[in-house]
C-alpha cells in the first residue's frame, strides 16, 4: 500500500514537471514564431492548460513535502498532545475543502464534456481534456490528505520533513 | 445590521482557521465557500471549480511558474560563490568594506530571482562565513544580510509583483519595471547605512583583503558577466517591449541553463530537483491564488469590497494618512502572515478603495512589495528571519533586532516613495509597449 501510494505520488510529480517543460517550450516556440513569422494558433492557451496541470499535479506531493503554507505559530507552543489534535483538526478541515474542491472539479470536467464546452480563445480546444489534470490533481490532493490524516491519527510526525523551506517566498 | 454580524462571522472563522493551521489557499477556498452560501443563490460548488479553473489557466499567470523555475536553476549553480569573489575585490575601500557584498550580491541576485528568502540563503551562504572569517561583527553581517535580501522582492522578477498584477489586473512588465529604481534606492540607502556605521565605529571594522591591480579585479569577477548579460536581457527585453513578462521568463531560464552548462553545474540530478523545486514552489503558491480567486468571487456577492470603500470613503483620509493606515496595517499583519497571502487575501477587498481615493495602481504596487518585504523582517512570522535563523543558529529575537535599523529604512523609503512618486513611475511611463 505505502509503495502503491508514493509511486502514485511521484507519478504525478513527473507529470507536473513535464507540464512545467511543456509550458517553456510552448512560450519559446511562440516567441520563436513571432520571429520567424510563422503561426500556430492557441499557443497561449496552451501554455496556460500546461501550467494548471503543473499546479493541479504537484498537489500532493507538495503536501507531503510541508511546502503548503499553513500558519504554525499557535501549533508550535502547544503542549504534543495539543498539537497533534490541533493538527489532526486542521486536517480534517483542509480534507474537506479538498473533498469538495475533487468533486465539484470532475463535475466540471463532465458538465464540459456533456455540454461540449470549447474554449473561447483561438486553440477551440474541448475543455474538458485540460480540465482532467485538475479533477486528477485534486482527487490525488484528498488521497495524501487522507494519507496525513491516518498518519496523524497513528501518532506519526511529518511524512516528509521539507529541507528548503527558505526557498518559500 | 444581520449583514455585518455575518461578515463579522464570517472574517472570525477565516482568521479562526488560519490561527489553527488550516492550510492557507484552503481557509480562503472554505471562507469563501461559506460566504456564497450565505450571500448568493448561485450554487457555491460550480462556482468556485470554474474559477479556480479561469484563475490557474490564465496565460498572464504563466511568467510565475517559469520565473521560480529559473530561480531554481541559479540556486543550485556556483553563483552565490562567483558573486562574492567577483564583488568583493571592488569593494575593498569603501567605508564597510565588504560588508557591502551583502546588499550587492543580494541586488544582483535579485535581478535573476524573485524571492525574498532565496536572496537570502543564497547570498548568505557565501557572504556569512567569508565575513565572519574576516572578522567582521554579526550583528551587522545578519542585520544587513536580513535587510538586503528583501531586494529579492522589489527587483523585479518579484513573485509579489506577480501575484499583485493578476489580482489587481495591472500590468506585469510595468510593475517589474516600476521596481527598478526603488529597488537601486533601497540599495543605496542600505550601503549609506553601512557607511555611517563604519564612520562611526572604526575599531570594528576589520582591516582590507590586499588590494589587487584593476586587470586582477576585473579577472577575478570574470565569472560574473554572464549573470550579467542575462538580467541585461530579461529586463531590457521587457522594456523596450520585445517580450512580455511571461516571454521574457522562458528566456531567462534558457539562459540560466546554458549558464549552469557552461559551469558545469547543471548534472541531471540539479536539472531534476530544480523542476521538481519549482514545481511545488509554483504549486504552494497556485494553491493560494486559487483559494483567493474564489474568495475575491464571493467577497463580490458579499458586497464588501464595495462598503469598505464607501466606509474609507466617508472618513475623509487624504491619500497622506490612507497610506499611512495602510502600512500600520500591513505592518501588523506582516507579523502573522506570509507575503503572498497578505496580497492576496487583502486586494479583493481594498483595491476599490485605493481607487477610489484617486491613488495609482502601479505605484499602490510598489508600495504593497515595500510592506511585504518589511512583513519578511517581523518576528513571528517573517521569512528572512528564519532563513537566517537556521543558518547562523542564532534565535529569532537576535535576528529580528540586529535587522531592525534596516526595517526602519524601509520605513523611510517609503515615505520617500510617497514624496517622490516617480522613482516608481518614471520607468514604467517611458515605457515602449
Amino acid at each position: 500500500m505505502r509503495r502503491f501510494l508514493d509511486g502514485m505520488y511521484a507519478a504525478a510529480e513527473f507529470l507536473a514537471a513535464v507540464s512545467l517543460i511543456g509550458v517553456l517550450l510552448t512560450v519559446l516556440l511562440s516567441v520563436a514564431s513571432r520571429q520567424l513569422t510563422f503561426h500556430i494558433s492557441g499557443l497561449d492557451a496552451y501554455a496556460g492548460y500546461l501550467m494548471a496541470s503543473a499546479g493541479f499535479f504537484a498537489l500532493a506531493s507538495t503536501l507531503r513535502h510541508g511546502e503548503h503554507i499553513r500558519v504554525t505559530i499557535l501549533l508550535n507552543v502547544l503542549s504534543p498532545s495539543g498539537k497533534r489534535r490541533l493538527d489532526i483538526g486542521a486536517i480534517v478541515v483542509g480534507l474537506a475543502v479538498a473533498v469538495s474542491l475533487a468533486f465539484f472539479s470532475s463535475k466540471l470536467v463532465w458538465d464540459s464534456w456533456i455540454f461540449n464546452d470549447v474554449s473561447t480563445s483561438n486553440d477551440a480546444t474541448p475543455l474538458w481534456i485540460p480540465q482532467l489534470s485538475m479533477a486528477a490533481g485534486n482527487i490525488l490532493f484528498v488521497i495524501a490528505f487522507l494519507d496525513l490524516l491516518v498518519a496523524r491519527i497513528r501518532g506519526q510526525g511529518l511524512l516528509i520533513d521539507s529541507q528548503e523551506p527558505q526557498r518559500n517566498e | 445590521m444581520n449583514d455585518i454580524l455575518i461578515v463579522a462571522l464570517l472574517i472570525v472563522s477565516l482568521f479562526g482557521f488560519l490561527a489553527g493551521g488550516v492550510w492557507v489557499g484552503l481557509t480562503l477556498a472554505g471562507t469563501a465557500w461559506i460566504g456564497m452560501e450565505l450571500f448568493s443563490t448561485r450554487p457555491a460548488g460550480d462556482a468556485m471549480a470554474i474559477t479556480i479553473w479561469g484563475a490557474s489557466s490564465s496565460w498572464t499567470l504563466t511568467a510565475l511558474p517559469l520565473f521560480l523555475w529559473m530561480g531554481e536553476i541559479l540556486f543550485r549553480t556556483r553563483l552565490s560563490q562567483d558573486l562574492f569573489t567577483g564583488l568583493a575585490p571592488w569593494l575593498n575601500k569603501l567605508p564597510g568594506r565588504l560588508l557591502h557584498t551583502n546588499v550587492i550580491g543580494c541586488a544582483i541576485f535579485a535581478a535573476v530571482s524573485g524571492s525574498s528568502a532565496a536572496t537570502c540563503a543564497t547570498i548568505g551562504k557565501m557572504t556569512l562565513p567569508e565575513l565572519k572569517k574576516r572578522g567582521y561583527p554579526d550583528n551587522m553581517v545578519i542585520g544587513t544580510l536580513a535587510g538586503a535580501g528583501t531586494l529579492g522582492l522589489l527587483i523585479p522578477p518579484s513573485i509579489i509583483m506577480i501575484v499583485y498584477g493578476v489580482a489587481a489586473e495591472v500590468s506585469i512588465a510595468k510593475l517589474f519595471i516600476a521596481g527598478i529604481l526603488p529597488g537601486i534606492f533601497l540599495a543605496v540607502l542600505f550601503m549609506g547605512y553601512i557607511m555611517v556605521w563604519a564612520w562611526r565605529n572604526p575599531s570594528q571594522v576589520p582591516a582590507a583583503d590586499e588590494e589587487m591591480s584593476f586587470r586582477q579585479k576585473v579577472y577575478q569577477s570574470r565569472s560574473l558577466f554572464p549573470v550579467l548579460i542575462l538580467i541585461a536581457c530579461v529586463l531590457g527585453s521587457i522594456y523596450s517591449g520585445i517580450a512580455t513578462a511571461t516571454e521574457a521568463a522562458a528566456i531567462g531560464v534558457l539562459g540560466s541553463l546554458v549558464i549552469s552548462a557552461f559551469q558545469g553545474s547543471l548534472s541531471w540530478a540539479n536539472f531534476k530537483s530544480s523542476l521538481t523545486g519549482a514545481s511545488r514552489l509554483y504549486c504552494m503558491i497556485a494553491l493560494i491564488l486559487a483559494g483567493a480567486q474564489f474568495l475575491t468571487l464571493s467577497m463580490g456577492y458579499i458586497g464588501l469590497p464595495r462598503a469598505l470603500a464607501e466606509w474609507i470613503g466617508s472618513l475623509g483620509l487624504s491619500q497622506f494618512w490612507l497610506i499611512v493606515v495602510l502600512m500600520v496595517f500591513f505592518i501588523i499583519l506582516g507579523c502573522f502572515l506570509d507575503g503572498i497571502s497578505m496580497v492576496v487575501l487583502t486586494m479583493g477587498v481594498l483595491l476599490p478603495t485605493v481607487q477610489a481615493a484617486g491613488i495609482d495602481l502601479i505605484w499602490f504596487g510598489i508600495f504593497i512589495v515595500f510592506v511585504v518585504e518589511m512583513a519578511q523582517l517581523t518576528p513571528p512570522v517573517g521569512f528572512n528571519l528564519f532563513v537566517l535563523a537556521g543558518m547562523t543558529k542564532r534565535d529569532l529575537p537576535y535576528i529580528a533586532r540586529v535587522s531592525s535599523p534596516l526595517f526602519f529604512l524601509m520605513v523611510f523609503a517609503v515615505l520617500v516613495l510617497y514624496f517622490v512618486p516617480e522613482l516608481a513611475t518614471f520607468l514604467p511611463q517611458h515605457m515602449k509597449l
